[in-house]
This record gives C-alpha cells, structure tokens and sequence, in this order.
C-alpha cells in the first residue's frame, strides 16, 4: 500500500534528507521533533511539524509513546526512525505494527532475531558465512596449547565471565600463550570469580568492510556494493569509501553473496547493512553484525551505484516491488566520506556546541553535502555532534581524494571547533593515500602525529 | 570557571528561549549570566555589562564567538511556533505538558472542566492530555480566572502549546 504521510521520528541531516527523499516520490512528512530542534532545516522543509517533547531525548526523540501517537494524530501512515534514537527497536516497530503505520524499517521479528548476537551469528552459521573462530571454554594450558594450533597464531584469550579487557592477551606463538595463559586465567578469577577462558583467532590489522543490501521482505535480496570503513576512532567510523580497492575482485563477489545469504532466508525487509572484519594478510572475511536501518555513510554507495536508498526504503516498506534487480547495479568510480564533527580533536574531541557565524561549505563536481545546517544554526549540545557529511566522487580513489582534498580546503566554518583540520591532515596523510590502513590506524598513527603537529 | 557545563548553559539559554520573559538573569557562585530578548536591552542589574555577561557563556561554551546571544537577531531563535507573542499584562498561558491529545470535559457530552471566566485554584484540574490511552491530568497552578481556551476538544496538542490564557489574580 503506497504510503500517503510519513511521520520522521528523527532530526539532523537524516531528517532533511527523508524529508526530501519523501518530497521526490509525492509523500506528505510530518516532522516529530524536539524543542530544541525549532527552527531546524527540517523544520522548514517538513510539511508539518510537531513538538513531541523537549530538548532530551528520553523525552523526545527516544519516547516511543508520543511519536507514534504523534504519528496517529497527524494521520500518518507510516513512520520513517533515521538511524540511532529508536530505529533498531524491536518493541518500538511493534508499536507502529500494532497501530496501523508502517514502520520504514525491517519487520519487528526481524530487528529482534539479527540484533541479538547469539541469533545473529545462528543465521551466519546456517548460511555458511565465516565468523571469527572461536573456541568453547578451555580450562588448562594444555588444552588451549592443543586448540592454538587448529586455529592458527595468533590468538586471543578472552574471559567467559566477562569483558572489558580483563583475561584478554594476545599470544604471537605457543612460547606466549603457555607464558600467558595462567596469568590471564587468573586475572579473569580476580575480576570475575571464574577463571574460565576462551580462545579467538586475533586479527591483526583489521579493516572493516561492510555490504549495503536492500531487501523486499519476499525474499528478494540486492546489494549495492561493499564500503570500507577502516578508519575509524574508538569504533566510531570517521571516514567511509565505496568500494573497498583492497579486495580482489573474487574476494569482493564472495563478501557479496555472503552477505546476500545471510539475510535471504529470513524474508529481510528495509536496507540494511552486513559487517565484516577483514584479514587483509589472508585475504578472510568474518561477520561481525547487521545493522538493520540506513546508516550515516549509506551516501557513499548510492554514488557508485547512482540509486536513493532512502527512496528504495519507502518504496519496500510500502510492498512496492524492487523495480530493479541485481544485474541493473554497477558499481561505478569511487565514492569517500567524510564526518563533519563539532568536535575539537585538539581537546580530546570535546564537543563544542554553539551557534554558527559560517557555514561556506564546497560545491563542485562530484562534491555532495548532507548537512542541516545554515549560518546561523544553534548546534544544541544534547545530542550527536555529526554536523553534515562531506561526500565526494571521482573516476577512480586518486581523484576522489583530490577532490575531497579541495573540498576542504575552501571550507570555512566558525562560531564552534570542529573536527575540520583533522580530516585535513587525514586526507593529505601519505598512508591514507597509499590505502595502507587499519580499524587502530587512527590511534596509532593518526592522532599522535597531529597532536604533535598542533604543539609545535 | 567554576562547575557550569555548556550542556547547562544551553538549558537555560533554551528555557529563555521558549519562555515568554523578556530578561533572565542568573547569578550562582562565582557564575552569572543575564540574557535578554530585545536587543537594545541593557543590564539593570548588577554591575555587569552586557559584553561581559555575554563573554562568560562563550568561555563556558568554549567557542569565540562573533556576536553575543543576546542581540541574535529574531529570525535565528528557538521559539515554539505555535506559541502565541507573549501573553498581555497580568496573564500567563498555560502550556501543554506533554504531547497528546487535548480533552476538555472528563467525558463525551460532560460539562468541561473549565470554561471561560471561571475561576481557578492552583489545584484546579483544567483538562487531561492522552497518549496512547494514558490520560494525564493537568492543574491551572495559579490562582485565576480564565480568559481564552486556545485550543479546540480532542485536538493533537503539541510539548509546550499554550492551552488556556489565565488572568492571574493574585
């Protein structure tokens, strides 16, 4: 049933862009937003707006009860939630089910069975789709000397009781792992009250590859290629590229299927996107998660693809066939982006909310903004820090960096610090340029060398 | 600086903002910070000028900023759209507590609750707000006399909607 009114359940960039991406398929929005949100671009451009509570988000964008509500009252028939706030609900899309408005996003059932970790890797297993091996618990030296050796070095101990870094080593060789098995065993015992270990294989120099698939709900699965998400701080990704030069073109079709697999069996419904780490010495890939809502860096793919997926959202959610299938995909030039942060790296990426006395941000071939923001804007300090995305496309990598290099240099943002001059030093850095990354690049690599830029 | 957050500030700049006082000013140890809507509005107060008031929230924000939150010019403020200008002398409006819908009467076909020129109590129930079959009460909180009800029975009523004008009488 084609969708008549759309109720956004969230703010920023995403909001505008569901706002506009409804606009272009003839859909009426309803913007649920919160005080602090008055005035946004989203606000502006919606064809209505709500206030559904004030400025924190337990009272607004995450309070389930008022949006659907809100929802109702306006005459919406569906609601689109973004990403993050109550998008990867399970209960909050049975609260749409249950009230007659289609929730842009996969079936409640299936939020819940792929968010949790157990059902997640069940539906790996049964696909065929490799995971990081693993090892049951292990309780003597012995034991774990015998399993390191089906696996491969190097390995990790991890306490069963528990996480954070307690009983966690990794042993290069049998000389390590006999060294520090006891040591780690006992340091769980401490921390835990149970000295149990298990074994994982340890990926060094992991990069993070994802797939962007969509699926119909009948069974019917596309993707849209693969992104790398490797540089990342403290798991945050902080700049994504579509597609992943690093793999081979074999390796790249089998991440494909893999993920394809993975979700076909269960009838997956909205985008999604299917994580995997990736072992670039042994050219192995291993599922990580799946991410069932559109993600921040979904633009990157619809540039290589040349597709909307917020639009291919609204139109599955709706039962709209697919309208295209996987041989109309091809993947064309190479897509970067990267996120704008009001942020201060040099403080220890202290948020720096505020007013904004500029906003010059590029324009040009193949430079894409998502942003809502204007001169003027209050960046208001209750919520993420992501002021836009900065996307970019060229013929090949080399271009595409060039242009990102461009971009921004003529960016002139002020009233607020923003994470800009990193991201500057990021794209001239000769690493980034020769791909040689990894998911702990940044820590590493990255930000030693521009703290130490900025003290001198 | 003492323990202010910028998270702080902001609160109270976004109170400031969606209420209908003209000035606020605030005044903690070792912390002040006066706001004002209009923008030739001056410092009354305590002997601190408007450029110094000013300055503290940018040092506590950590940002240089170019212009001082008080003189934004109107266009660039947070106000609830729906909210009416301020209320006229004497009066104060009565603001939704929360998303829902807008029921005068306790039931279809009963009396409302309240109805124009009847005096309330702070106690007063005024009307309730539903959401989803959840019905919360709301009370007048002043003592006065009811001048407008702003918004029709079973109506969406949005976070922070007036509802009623009150003639405040005490």
């Amino acid at each position: 049933m084609a969708i008549k009114r759309l109720f956004i359940a969230n703010r920023g960039e995403i909001a505008l862009r569901v706002v506009r991406a409804a606009r272009a398929r003839g859909i009426e929005t309803v913007l649920g937003l919160s005080l602090a949100d008055k005035g946004s671009l989203a606000h502006q451009e919606a064809d209505r707006s709500i206030v559904i509570g004030p400025a924190p988000a337990r009272d607004s964008y995450l309070n389930a009860n008022l949006i659907v509500h809100g929802a109702k009252m306006t005459g919406c028939d569906a609601l689109h939630p973004g990403y993050g706030f109550l998008s990867e609900r399970a209960s909050f899309a049975e609260l749409c089910e249950n009230n007659a408005i289609t929730f842009v996003g996969p079936r409640s059932e299936t939020i819940r069975m792929v968010g949790d970790k157990l059902g997640a890797r069940a539906l790996a297993k049964a696909a065929g789709v490799p995971m990081v091996s693993g090892t049951d618990k292990i309780n003597s030296a012995a034991d774990a000397l015998r399993i390191a050796a089906e696996i491969g070095y190097p390995v990790i101990t991890k306490a069963s009781a528990g996480g954070g870094g307690r009983g966690m080593r990794v042993a290069r060789s049998a000389d390590e792992l006999q060294a520090s098995f006891a040591r780690s065993s006992q340091e769980a015992l401490e921390a835990f009250g149970d000295g149990t270990l298990y074994l994982e294989r340890y990926v060094e120099r992991a990069r993070h590859i994802e797939v962007q698939v969509l699926g119909d709900g009948a069974g019917n699965i596309l993707h849209f290629g693969e992104r790398d998400c490797s540089l990342q701080r403290r798991y945050q990704k902080m700049m994504e590229e579509a597609p992943a030069v690093i793999l081979r073109e074999a390796v790249r079709r089998r991440i494909h299927k893999a993920a394809v697999d993975l979700l076909a069996p269960i009838n997956y419904r909205n985008a999604g996107t299917v994580e995997f780490l990736y072992d670039e010495a042994r050219e192995e890939f291993y599922f990580m998660e799946v991410n069932a809502r559109i993600q921040v860096e979904h633009p990157v793919s619809e540039a290589i693809c040349g597709v909307d997926l917020i639009q291919l959202q609204l139109a599955v959610a709706a039962g709209e066939p697919l309208g295209l299938t996987q041989s109309d995909i091809h993947p064309r030039g190479h897509a970067i982006e990267l996120r704008l942060l009001a942020e201060d790296p040099a403080r220890d990426f202290m948020p720096s909310p505020g007013r904004l006395t500029a906003w010059d941000i590029p324009k040009g071939p193949g430079v894409r903004i998502d942003s809502a923001m204007f001169k003027g804007a209050m960046i208001p300090p209750y919520y993420d820090s992501m002021i836009g995305k900065l996307i970019v496309y060229g013929e090949d990598r080399p271009q595409a960096l060039e242009r990102l290099e461009a971009a921004l240099q003529s960016m002139a943002i002020a009233g607020i610090n923003t994470n800009v001059p990193l991201l500057r030093a990021i794209v001239r850095h000769p690493d980034i340029k020769a791909n040689k990354i990894d998911t702990r690049w940044s820590e590493r690599v990255l930000l030693p060398e521009f703290l130490n830029n900025i003290e001198r | 600086m003492t323990n202010i957050r910028p998270d702080e500030v902001q609160a109270l700049i976004d109170t400031f903002d969606a209420s209908a006082w003209n000035e606020m000013r605030i005044a903690t140890d070792g912390f002040e910070l006066w706001l004002a809507k209009d923008p030739s509005a001056r410092d009354r107060g305590k002997p601190v000028p408007q450029a110094a008031a000013a300055a503290r929230v940018d040092s506590v924000a950590g940002e240089q900023r170019k212009s001082p939150i008080g003189s934004s010019a109107p266009g660039e403020k947070t106000q609830p759209a729906a909210a009416p200008d301020n209320p006229p002398a004497g009066h104060i409006y009565l603001r939704a507590a929360n998303l829902g819908t807008f029921y005068k009467a306790p039931k279809p076909g009963a009396s409302p609750y309240v109805e124009v020129g009847q005096a309330v109590q702070a106690d007063t129930e005024v009307c309730v707000i539903e959401v989803m079959k959840l019905f919360t009460p709301m009370y007048a909180g002043v003592r006065g006399i009811v001048s407008k009800v702003l918004v029709q029975d079973t109506e969406l009523v949005e976070f922070g909607q007036p509802l009623f004008l009150i003639e405040v009488t005490e």
